[in-house]
């Protein structure tokens, strides 16, 4: 498919009769009924697939959305004197950025997975997500049972700064529950075996850890200022 | 043109017919993913919330007629106007603009037959819908907003504004919200993807280019009001302090984080109306745009401006002066991309051989009232002068000089130039132009006044004045003139209508127009083009060359792509073609998601948020069951036979 366009002599331009070659060419995907195959049609592939390009449009707009939450927190830590207000202690460093590390190195079997996918090896791809799925899965149990500890004592109605700091974390904390959710739906599809839809899925799902992880830091930085 | 068919090219026609059919009736129009049908509803939809727009201003102008009326409560003209501001942005311009005409006329301009995702582009429809109902639903039972469409903090904040008014905006907008960026980003990956071979992005049409910056503007823009009204809904409904100045917080912030999508938003709204305006000039002036290259970047560039600038909303709250005048110098820069394009429509047309037919006339008045608003806008952008009027009867006459005037009008006129495309029939001529000609004096005698009685001291969303303030006769000429206009809308409406049984019946290429959607049959079939066309100019239809050869292609059966539902991608610069994708048929997925998440914005208008995150987890069942399935094994078998019936995919 990708020799069907020819270059024309100069001036002259290209040939594009390629119609008629399209006649001939089934739908990539619906052709490569084995992981091989799949693998080897996606290879050919010159421009990214449209489910990278939704996905990556997507995180577009999932990232100005943090990039709103961390202005709106450093915008009113600047309009007042004391953040947090007196008597709130500091948030801790060591926790939250140990945590944040395991999940920022999810993104390697993520990445790998994706790899494989392309690869068209279905079980390695499978087990690096499940692999990925489980240490994320452990980090938003941990997450989750300090977040709502803390919020036992800081509470969010106490103060601007307890409102930006529990919607900052819970923003986050959504966003990784939905790439497990993500993990898992992947994990149910390829039941089904290795496609060229479900390569772009494997893709598209690491695609979205890697720039949810990238937020993450960006998220622990904020969340950690006030003791830095 | 089927007469001169061979009989192998017959064959592969009659074979597209059937694989590209979907279902009858109702349940057609309920499970459809034809980007045509989906772009109709939104037409159809926008056109209602129009209407019940267009009625809330006439109601306010009916009780401005003199001062001292009585006709609405302070209570209620709060709502209406509050309603009237949110229903023509979000209920009425942006879906008409990217749900109705991008959807119907992208993937036709680019010589596709769908959206790069076709399920998703349904979705869009039924959340708009959904978002549409449940702010209707506000206004039905007596709670709709209140505190304007910008809705400022602490009036809208629980303290002043404790019922569910305001709960009903910050819901429905992020509701609202999801579908315009589902739709955003289906424009964009729609024309970088399926553009037809040969399209490189220096082919595109304008239309195209337009629709481009406003999608990612769309895309960028809205996270800013989703934030914005989640931290209001917490503040609103969990006691959180974000907007609260007692508890550290800030109601600045809320106007910040509104105005960042809020001034992305105008030209949202705008972008569209100048795709519109060069899709309809080059037809009428019969010749090509003048300064292409410089027209296509100014749209790109108005749109990334459109981020630096949102502070000249916020002139008069008190900022620091080195702030606020840099947001006016920024402001000023827009002149220059809107300027590159003013100038290049009116060259176009001085140097061509206009032609003024109805479309032509409302694009021409759209130049004409965008250039007196952006006027105005020039004056609003200097600090001293804003100052003076902001929050007045000026700014009304502002916004609604390039909103109504420079985006409507365009609307409507695209309204009357693709509508035999649509229906393949002609509209009145003469009742186009009178309808034009009402308008438009309707629009100059409604809004103009609006300027003086702005700078004599008139403050908007006042529900009456005393008769002392001198005001009357104005605002009496303003509401004459806003009947006026409304009979010049309606005129519009009966004019299209009538048409649609009435009208003579025309073929392909009426206007002798530009762009692809011209070479298709009028109504296009449901796969637009039998064969994809090739493309070597921007006017593609006028390359009478390269539209003989598919013509050819066609007569000869060689090249038609019609082994099965789908259509092909090519690179997303040169338009290299890539490859042929499957694409999914007709699902009933798209319209019990948006149900699914109707049900769980109530639950959480209502504070029930156990119900909401079970509804959301419902949600996430749904999208798991919608993917089990690849789209190309749906339906097709290789014999292209019709798809099976709906039971066997709802089952999987």
């Amino acid at each position: 498919m990708s020799g069907a366009l020819p270059g024309g002599p100069a001036g002259e331009p290209a040939p594009l009769l390629a119609g008629e070659g399209l006649a001939l060419q089934p739908a990539r995907s619906a052709l490569a009924r084995s992981g091989e195959a799949a693998a080897r049609m996606a290879a050919e592939r010159k421009a990214q697939p449209s489910g990278i390009w939704g996905m990556a449009l997507f995180l577009c707009a999932e990232t100005m959305l943090f990039v709103g939450v961390i202005g709106s927190y450093f915008y009113l830590d600047f309009r007042v004197e004391h953040w947090p207000p007196v008597g709130v202690k500091l948030p801790e460093v060591l926790d939250p950025s140990v945590l944040t590390a395991v999940l920022v190195l999810t993104s390697v079997p993520m990445a790998l997975a994706a790899r494989r996918a392309r690869a068209g090896a279905l079980r390695a791809t499978v087990w690096l997500i499940a692999l990925a799925a489980f240490v994320q899965c452990g980090y938003l149990a941990f997450q989750l049972h300090q977040f709502v500890a803390e919020a036992h004592t800081l509470h969010p109605q106490a103060s601007a700064y307890a409102s930006a700091y529990f919607t900052l974390l819970g923003l986050h904390h959504a966003h990784v529950l939905l790439g497990i959710l993500f993990d898992l739906g992947l994990l149910f599809w390829l039941r089904t075996g290795l496609s060229d839809y479900r390569i772009t899925g494997v893709r598209a799902v690491a695609l979205y850890w890697h720039v949810i992880n990238v937020i993450a830091v960006a998220v622990l930085i904020t969340e950690i200022s006030p003791s830095l | 043109m089927g007469a001169a068919l061979a009989p192998p090219a017959r064959e592969q026609v009659a074979r597209l017919d059937r694989v590209w059919k979907e279902r009858t009736g109702l349940l057609g129009w309920l499970t459809t993913t034809d980007h045509k049908r989906i772009g109709l509803m939104y037409f159809f939809t926008t056109l209602a919330f129009f209407a019940a727009g267009g009625t809330e201003a006439l109601l306010m102008r009916t009780q401005l007629i003199g001062p001292n009326q009585k006709l609405l409560t302070p209570e209620a003209y709060d709502q209406l106007f509050t309603m009237h501001g949110i229903t023509m942005i979000f209920l009425v311009v942006i879906p008409m603009t990217t749900g109705a005409f991008g959807n119907y006329l992208i993937p036709l301009m680019i010589g596709a037959r769908d959206m790069a995702f076709p399920r998703m582009n349904a979705v869009s429809f039924w959340v708009f819908l959904g978002s549409g109902i449940f702010l209707y639903i506000a206004l039905a039972t007596g709670q709709a907003p209140n505190a304007g469409w910008f809705d400022y903090v602490p009036l809208a904040s629980k303290q002043y504004d404790p019922g569910l008014n305001i709960d009903f905006y910050g819901y429905g907008l992020i509701f609202n919200g999801i579908s315009s960026t589902a739709a955003a980003i289906n424009i964009v990956v729609t024309i970088f993807k399926l553009r037809a071979p040969g399209m490189s992005l220096n082919r595109m049409p304008l239309f195209c280019f337009a629709f481009l910056a406003a999608a990612f503007s769309l895309i960028f823009a809205l996270p800013s009001l989703t934030l914005a009204c989640l931290f209001l809904e917490l503040d609103r409904q969990l006691g959180f302090h974000f907007y609260d100045v007692a508890f550290g917080g800030d109601p600045l912030l809320w106007q910040n984080l509104f105005w960042i999508f809020g001034h992305p938003e105008v030209y949202i709204i705008i972008l569209p109306a100048f795709g519109i305006a060069t899709s309809i000039i080059p037809t009428f002036v019969h010749r090509r745009m003048v300064l292409f290259p410089l027209v296509a970047l100014a749209e790109l560039l108005v749109a990334f401006l459109g981020f630096g600038v949102w502070v000249h909303h916020m002139f008069a709250v008190g900022l620091a002066t080195e702030v606020t005048i840099y947001f006016a110098a920024a402001s000023m820069i827009i002149v220059i991309p809107s300027a590159i394009q003013i100038f290049s429509w009116i060259t176009t047309i001085l140097t061509g051989t206009p032609e003024f037919t109805t479309p032509l006339l409302w694009i021409i008045g759209f130049i004409v009232f965008f250039i007196a608003g952006g006027l105005s806008g020039i004056t609003l952008a200097a600090i001293p002068f804003d100052q003076q009027v902001n929050a007045s009867y000026y700014v009304v006459a502002h916004f609604h000089f390039v909103i109504f005037g420079g985006a409507v009008f365009p609307i409507l006129g695209g309204m009357y130039y693709w509508f035999p495309k649509v229906t393949g029939r002609m509209y009145h001529e003469r009742v186009g132009q009178l309808s034009f000609w009402l308008s438009f004096v309707g629009t100059w005698v409604t809004f103009f006044p609006m300027h003086i009685v702005g700078i004599d001291g008139m403050p908007r969303r006042i529900y009456t004045y005393v008769a002392s303030t001198g005001w009357g006769a104005l605002n009496a000429l303003e509401s004459i003139g806003a009947y006026v206009l409304a009979s010049g809308l309606l005129l519009v409406i009966v004019n299209l209508a009538v048409s649609l049984f009435k009208g003579e019946r025309v073929g392909a290429d009426p206007w002798e127009g530009d762009t692809l959607e011209w070479s298709t049959s009028s109504p296009p079939p449901a796969y637009n083009y039998a064969v994809i066309p090739t493309v070597t100019s921007a006017y593609p239809m006028w390359d009478e060359r390269d539209r003989r050869r598919d013509q050819e292609r066609l007569e000869g059966g060689r090249g038609v792509l019609a082994r099965g539902h789908e259509t092909p991608a090519s690179t997303v610069q040169d338009a290299e073609l890539d490859e042929v994708l499957g694409m999914p048929p007709y699902s009933m997925w798209p319209p019990l998601f948006a149900l699914v998440l109707f049900v769980g914005f109530v639950m959480l208008l209502l504070a029930h948020y156990l119900i909401a995150a079970g509804v959301a987890g419902a949600l996430a069942a749904v999208l798991l069951a919608w993917h089990a399935r690849e789209p190309h094994q749906a339906p097709l078998d290789s014999t292209g036979a019709a798809p099976p019936p709906l039971a066997r995919e709802a089952a999987s």
